[in-house]
């Protein structure tokens, strides 16, 4: 990536501090995540005051939020003391973050893998510094590098450093470019990164603080899913969402989308509005829209298999079976409301059973006695 | 990283959907939260009783108008529908207009006394209707 962004750019000593910074982030893989995010917003502010106005593809990449303001006149003294004063703000959580993975730094640093790995990285940009390297480094930059490194959070001393180190390997470069050297294209593409969308958030936050979002580049589909219901707010969402979500975010998701909710521009927009709601029918218009009968005929019309329980004779077995013929015809019960209404005539009966014993014994008493008086007639 | 991402993006989609259930988006334009008068008020009230109990009244009044069933099941049944609510039977709702509460005059088909009817209709906001003339 770095001698594509060379490539392009007028090499000055406050370009080099800067793009010295930028190719920082993607050469060294020792230092964490953190660093490499602390200095892509240091970066940003630098653009910031820088006096040319230019924007580069490297800048548009890291810090494509930040408007540039043309500064003229600003003393070379004046913005390092700037970046000397600036101080990066870290929240909580990435302190925390922070101080674990330093903890495992301090842990891993007796392991021979990373003490290798380091080692060889700065074996590597010395020899070759030292092969190739003719000039010293331009005191400015040295002053300049210095203010950067007291500006951040880290140890001061390891960050100059490296920057120094990664200040001598773009001198290298750019030399080795002027002699004509051919970039090898694989090289390039194999350093540059994919470099992922950023979505436009917290576009209401100041300016003036410098904020991170961890799920910059979750993947496309995710930040698609989110532009599609609610434009801007979700970023407050990510650092909050740990818990389960509360009534009160509850509220406030619905709030955002009322809020966002714009009021139909035509006719046609109203009326996908009143489909959605549900006050309008779809077309072409589905004859089954609120039905949604998985059941076939035959279990509609034949309900005996309900009657199994009740008594085969008499009065009662003569009514549940009106009952049935007429709940047969009926189009407009679902199966599940025709059975639930046999069933309550079943509970009823059961419920009432000993006092339709007890008209049994009377009837058949009645009858007897009945056919005493005729007889004896 | 990108697992809690996703784990987010569920949960707020879980959010969204529960926040929709619990507060219904509102709509656009004027929500009124009052009846016409309390006289509506009631008779919305006997109307979702009426819904309530509308199946239970029906299949006791099955019981009750037969001639198949013991005359002592029916009278038994009778009581029984005597017992319930009496804001439960619809013979008690009354068709009032929907924006004037007035309970007489009403047409059944917009629902509508036969004031605000020719007001609407006067001024073309009734949709095919037109004044007779033959």
């Amino acid at each position: 990536c770095f001698p594509r962004a060379l490539m392009c750019l007028p090499i000055r000593p406050k370009w080099l501090i800067f793009l010295l910074c930028v190719t920082y982030t993607f050469s060294l893989p020792i230092l964490s995540s953190k660093t490499q995010k602390c200095f892509s917003t240091s970066t940003g502010f630098y653009n910031k005051e820088d006096e040319s106005a230019t924007s580069t593809d490297s800048s548009a990449e890291k810090a494509s939020e930040n408007q540039e303001k043309a500064t003229p006149g600003n003393s070379k003294k004046n913005t390092l003391n700037i970046i000397s004063e600036m101080k990066v703000e870290l929240s909580s959580k990435k302190k925390f973050q922070l101080l674990k993975k330093l903890k495992s730094k301090k842990q891993t640093k007796d392991q021979p893998e990373s003490l290798e790995s380091a080692s060889s990285m700065f074996q590597k940009a010395t020899a070759d510094s030292k092969a190739k390297r003719s000039k010293p480094l331009n005191p400015e930059l040295v002053e300049a590098a210095s203010a950067v490194a007291s500006s951040l959070p880290f140890d001061r001393k390891q960050t100059v450093s490296d920057l120094l180190a990664q200040l001598r390997k773009h001198e290298e470069a750019t030399d080795a470019q002027k002699r004509g050297e051919t970039t090898n294209l694989s090289n390039v593409i194999a350093d540059m990164k994919i470099g992922k969308r950023r979505l436009n958030r917290g576009v209401s936050r100041p300016s003036s603080q410098i904020s991170f979002d961890d799920d910059d580049g979750q993947g496309d589909m995710f930040q698609r899913g989110i532009r599609s219901e609610f434009a801007g707010s979700l970023g407050y969402f990510f650092s909050y969402l740990e818990s389960s979500p509360t009534l009160w975010d509850l509220e406030f998701a619905n709030q955002i989308a009322a809020v966002n909710q714009k009021p139909p521009r035509n006719g046609f927009e109203e009326m996908i509005q009143w489909t959605k709601e549900g006050k309008l029918w779809e077309f072409p218009i589905n004859n089954e829209a609120g039905i949604e009968d998985d059941v076939e005929f035959h279990e509609h019309i034949f309900l005996d298999k309900y009657l199994e329980d009740f008594t085969k004779q008499g009065p009662i077995r003569h009514f549940m079976e009106l009952v049935t013929c007429g709940l047969s015809k009926n189009p407009y019960l679902s199966v599940k409301q025709k059975a639930e209404h046999i069933e309550w005539f079943q509970n009823y009966f059961q419920e009432k059973e000993e006092l339709l014993k007890e008209i049994d014994d009377h009837k058949k008493e009645t009858d007897l006695s009945l056919e005493r008086k005729s007889l004896s007639e | 990283m990108r697992h809690a991402g996703k784990m987010a993006a569920s949960m707020l989609g879980w959010a969204l959907r529960a926040a929709r259930q619990i507060f219904p988006l509102p709509c656009r334009g004027q929500v009124r939260g009052y009846y016409v008068d309390w006289r509506m008020l009631r008779d919305v009230k006997r109307r979702k009783m009426a819904y309530e109990y509308a199946d239970e009244r029906l299949r006791i009044n099955a019981l009750r108008k037969n001639n198949i069933l013991p005359k002592e099941l029916q009278e038994i049944a009778d009581k029984e529908i005597a017992a319930l609510p009496r804001d439960s039977c619809p013979v008690r709702i009354r068709n009032r207009c929907v924006l004037t509460s007035r309970p007489r005059g009403v047409k059944r088909r917009w629902r509508l006394s036969r004031i605000v009817f020719r007001h609407l209709a006067d001024h073309s906001q009734m949709s095919g209707i037109q004044r007779a003339m033959w």
